[in-house]
């Protein structure tokens, strides 16, 4: 069976018009326009069969939230083929728009100025969904977002937590195959992130295909099965995200705060495998492989070589994980050694 | 008055930040120049004259008019009521200065820029259809100070349609109301001996004609000597006791704002 | 059917809840009616002194007036949402519009209502329905079928035209629309007989940005006035231009979007 989301090549560039500060240099672009192009997504093929739950991962300006909106047909790309359950979304945008839903975590799709209740009703009349079908998705939604008491609400008058469990249900009504999320718990307290990933979980379970952009390990851990890294432009990694887990569970890393500068060949080549950086000038992180040594032999080992004025023991999160993925050598280091 | 000089220095850098709604109510007086030129060219332009105007008076009449107009107008106007109703007003409160003066002393930054705008489009429209009579050079003193009497003037009227917005959250319909009954009132629209007798009564006893009239009469020299300075007095005259009305409006309104909260 | 349908419980929707604010709304009725009263005190003082501009009569002129306001009324009814465009682009709003199975165009113009239009729609309608009873109009079957046919058709003109101005923002990128503000003043001066203007400005304003479809030229063919009467009988073709030209400027527009941050 194919795919239910297909990218092959995707690419989108965006101009930039290129402006001086000051008044010259206003007027000077009123005359002269010159652009900078910017790659924001550099080639991307993406598969993503039906019923799996994948996780966007990256660090800002990486191009994820373009990606999501090149899938969505929101923007046309400048080169390469998307296709999402057979639809061209930017070629037949409405189409499409029956297929999927979206939610954005920064930016509401609710009428700002309309209670909460005439939103539902104007999206079940632009998604043509028939009276029983209405009925029945809005009261399961209720019942499962406990949205009941909002819907006579005006949007702008939503708290952050309820406004989300609002756009959730927005989204929902149609019963669409692929949900989009993009950084859906950001800014939410931990009891709603917790009650919006079990309700992810719940539609994860029921068949829907989830595609998901975050900054949130939470999201990732709790919701995912699958989870694509990118930076740049560009897919770095790929890969269920027990993977990554256990090679987490393996991973760890001592942080020294020192007197004086290390000397740094020096521990490097007494550790041998691990990998020694020094962020800051008398600053000291070791990052090794759990089995093979333990926290407290490389401890000695750096105390031994320079004084050590403190020390912090990390066990790494995927955040850091994929912050190093960010630099390739060092992946294809890892996975070697995995 | 170093913080209200400093003040009006600073509105006057913060200028750029207000071009958008400054350009826009700008273009607005420019077409409605344009239209009125047009008009009353097709009325005059073959030495015809209506109530006493040529089409060389009536042109200057429209330029002092679109003088008037320019002066004080948006900066003042949307940059305090959006300071109130976004709340902002409590920061101004905390400051060690007087409320109405530092808004005056904004609007007279402001009101360089204003000025220097209108003289360019004067200049251009000048050039554009030339001839208007020029007055002596006395007319001249006496038009120019009545000039710098519409600067507080229109300050204090667009200053307490500002203070509504305690009461209302929609400036923008006070404000299309004060533009429209000022534009009647004061004469910009149409010169005031062109209304019926009544309507020029009541025109005369109220604030609004001391905007465009009064100033416009002095150019033209329609009001001779000793009743060209009562008219300068009674601009004065208007301009001190809306400042004391001011005042109190204010006070009402910081009473409002601080018993009940905004 | 059903687009049609949609669209007016939108509008509908935003109606009800904006008529919840009761004094904004009655505030800017009050306002419209006295920005189109200065308009009309202009009019009424102008041909106090003469019979006719340009050989147009009193009642004649404020037949255009009265087509001109009420097209602007139903424009702020219908096609409010498009003043909004530049901010939806501007902040990226526009994206949630793009993921509906929906005429985007149409969500843009349903997004809020224009509370002026209640004022200017009763004016406008007052003043057409008085003037019409003042001008002793023949009410043939025929002038009654033209009345029907230029009636809608000049109120497509300015919908469609507003649409226009309002979707260059998808090349203008600001928060607000000058040029559009600017545009749409430009057509205020079709306000009065066109032929006062110089013959360029006659130009563009019957051509280029065909703002005299929406008052002058009807009013000109249906009350059979002067020798390019029959320029109004276009109207309807002028019409379906400018929604072809709304269509596809707006078509255009959305294929530059880029959304907001990247």
């Amino acid at each position: 069976m194919a795919p239910l989301i297909e990218a092959t090549g995707l690419v989108k560039e965006f101009r930039r018009p290129r402006r001086d500060s000051g008044l010259t240099g206003a007027l000077k672009h009123l005359v002269t326009r010159r652009f900078d192009i910017h790659r924001a997504v550099d080639g991307i093929d993406l598969r993503v069969g039906e019923g799996e739950s994948v996780a966007y991962a990256g660090p800002n300006g990486a191009g994820k939230s373009t990606t999501v909106k090149l899938l969505t047909g929101i923007l046309v790309p400048t080169a390469g083929e998307v296709r999402v359950a057979g639809v061209v979304p930017h070629r037949d945008r409405i189409a499409n728009a029956k297929n999927v839903g979206v939610v954005f975590g920064q930016r509401t799709q609710l009428w700002w100025d309309l209670p909460v209740g005439d939103t539902f009703e104007l999206l079940r009349d632009m998604y043509r969904i028939p009276a029983a079908d209405y009925r029945r998705s809005l009261g399961r939604l209720t019942e499962v977002l406990e949205i009941g008491p909002l819907l006579p609400v005006l949007a702008r008058k939503l708290s952050l937590g309820q406004r989300m469990r609002a756009d959730l249900a927005a989204a929902l009504l149609h019963q669409p195959h692929i949900l989009y999320l993009d950084e859906p718990t950001i800014g939410l307290d931990l009891d709603v992130k917790d009650r919006v990933r079990t309700f992810l979980r719940q539609l994860v379970a029921d068949g829907t295909t989830i595609l998901l952009t975050t900054h949130d390990i939470g999201d990732i851990e709790e919701v995912c099965g699958r989870i694509v890294v990118i930076d740049e432009g560009r897919i770095r990694h790929d890969g269920p995200v027990e993977v990554l887990r256990d090679a987490l569970a393996s991973a760890s890393s001592v942080r020294f705060q020192l007197s004086a500068s290390a000397p740094l060949d020096l521990i490097r080549e007494r550790l041998g495998d691990a990998e020694v950086t020094a962020p800051g000038e008398r600053e000291l992180v070791v990052r090794f492989d759990r089995t093979t040594r333990t926290a407290g032999a490389v401890a000695a080992t750096v105390m031994g070589l320079v004084e050590v004025r403190d020390l912090r023991i990390n066990d790494e999160g995927i955040a850091d994980l994929i912050r190093r993925i960010h630099r390739p050598d060092e992946v294809t280091a890892r996975s070697g050694a995995a | 008055m170093r913080p209200y000089r400093a003040m009006a220095r600073l509105a006057w850098r913060n200028a750029l930040a207000y071009r958008v709604p400054f350009l826009m109510s700008l273009s607005m007086l420019v077409f409605n120049l344009a239209a009125m030129f047009a008009l009353w060219q097709a009325l005059l332009s073959d030495g015809n004259s209506l109530a006493g105007f040529t089409w060389p008076q009536m042109k200057a009449y429209l330029l002092v008019s679109f003088v008037t107009n320019c002066l004080v107008s948006t900066f003042t106007d949307f940059a305090m009521a959006s300071r109130i109703r976004s709340g902002a007003v409590a920061v101004d409160l905390v400051k060690p200065v007087d409320y109405q003066k530092g808004r005056f002393a904004e609007a007279l930054g402001f009101a360089l820029l204003e000025t220097t705008a209108a003289l360019v489009v004067c200049t251009v429209v000048l050039v554009a259809f030339g001839g208007v009579p020029w007055p002596s050079p006395g007319q001249l003193a006496l038009f120019a100070a009545s000039l710098l009497a519409v600067v507080p003037l229109k300050f204090l009227i667009v200053y307490m349609c500002g203070l509504l917005c305690f009461w209302t959250q929609n400036y923008l319909g006070i404000s299309l109301a004060r533009t429209a009954i000022s534009g009647i009132l004061s004469g910009a629209t149409v010169p005031l001996v062109f209304f019926p007798p009544w309507l020029r009564h009541v025109a005369e006893v109220l604030p609004f004609q001391a905007i465009t009239n009064t100033p416009a009469m002095l150019f033209l020299g329609r009001s001779p000597g000793l009743s060209a300075v009562s008219a300068l007095a009674v601009q004065i005259l208007w301009v001190v006791g809306l400042w004391w009305l001011a005042r109190r409006l204010w006070h009402v309104a910081v009473r409002r704002l601080t018993v009940h909260g905004g | 059917m059903h687009t049609l349908r949609v669209y007016r419980r939108n509008l509908g929707a935003h109606l009800r809840a904006t008529l919840e604010y009761q004094a904004d709304f009655w505030i800017l009725v009050v306002a419209a009616v006295l920005t189109q009263g200065a308009g009309l005190v202009l009019i009424a003082t102008i041909f106090a002194r003469v019979p006719r501009i340009h050989g147009w009569g009193v009642w004649e002129v404020v037949l255009i007036f009265a087509m001109m306001v009420l097209a602007q009324g139903t424009s702020e009814l219908l096609a409010e949402g498009t003043w909004g465009l530049a901010g939806l682009i501007n902040r990226g709003e526009l994206d949630r519009m793009l993921l509906r199975p929906y005429p985007c165009l149409l969500q843009v113009c349903a997004s809020r209502v224009g509370m002026n239009a209640f004022g200017n729609v009763t004016v406008g309608g007052g003043l057409l329905v008085t003037a019409l009873l003042h001008l002793d109009v023949a009410w043939t079957p025929a002038r009654i079928g033209l009345a029907l046919v230029l009636l809608p058709s000049a109120l497509v003109i300015k919908v469609s035209l507003t649409v226009v101005a309002n979707s260059t923002s998808f090349w203008l990128r600001g928060a607000i629309n000058t040029f559009a503000a600017g545009m749409d003043q430009l057509g205020e001066l079709t306000k009065y007989p066109l032929s006062i203007y110089g013959v360029g400005l006659q130009a563009v304003l019957a051509t280029a940005l065909p703002f005299a479809f929406i008052g002058f030229f009807p009013v000109s063919v249906f009350l059979d006035h002067g020798r390019l009467a029959w320029i109004g009988l276009l109207t309807p073709a002028v019409a379906v231009y400018c929604v072809l030209l709304a269509v596809t400027v707006f078509r255009r527009g959305l294929r530059r979007y880029e959304s907001a941050g990247n």
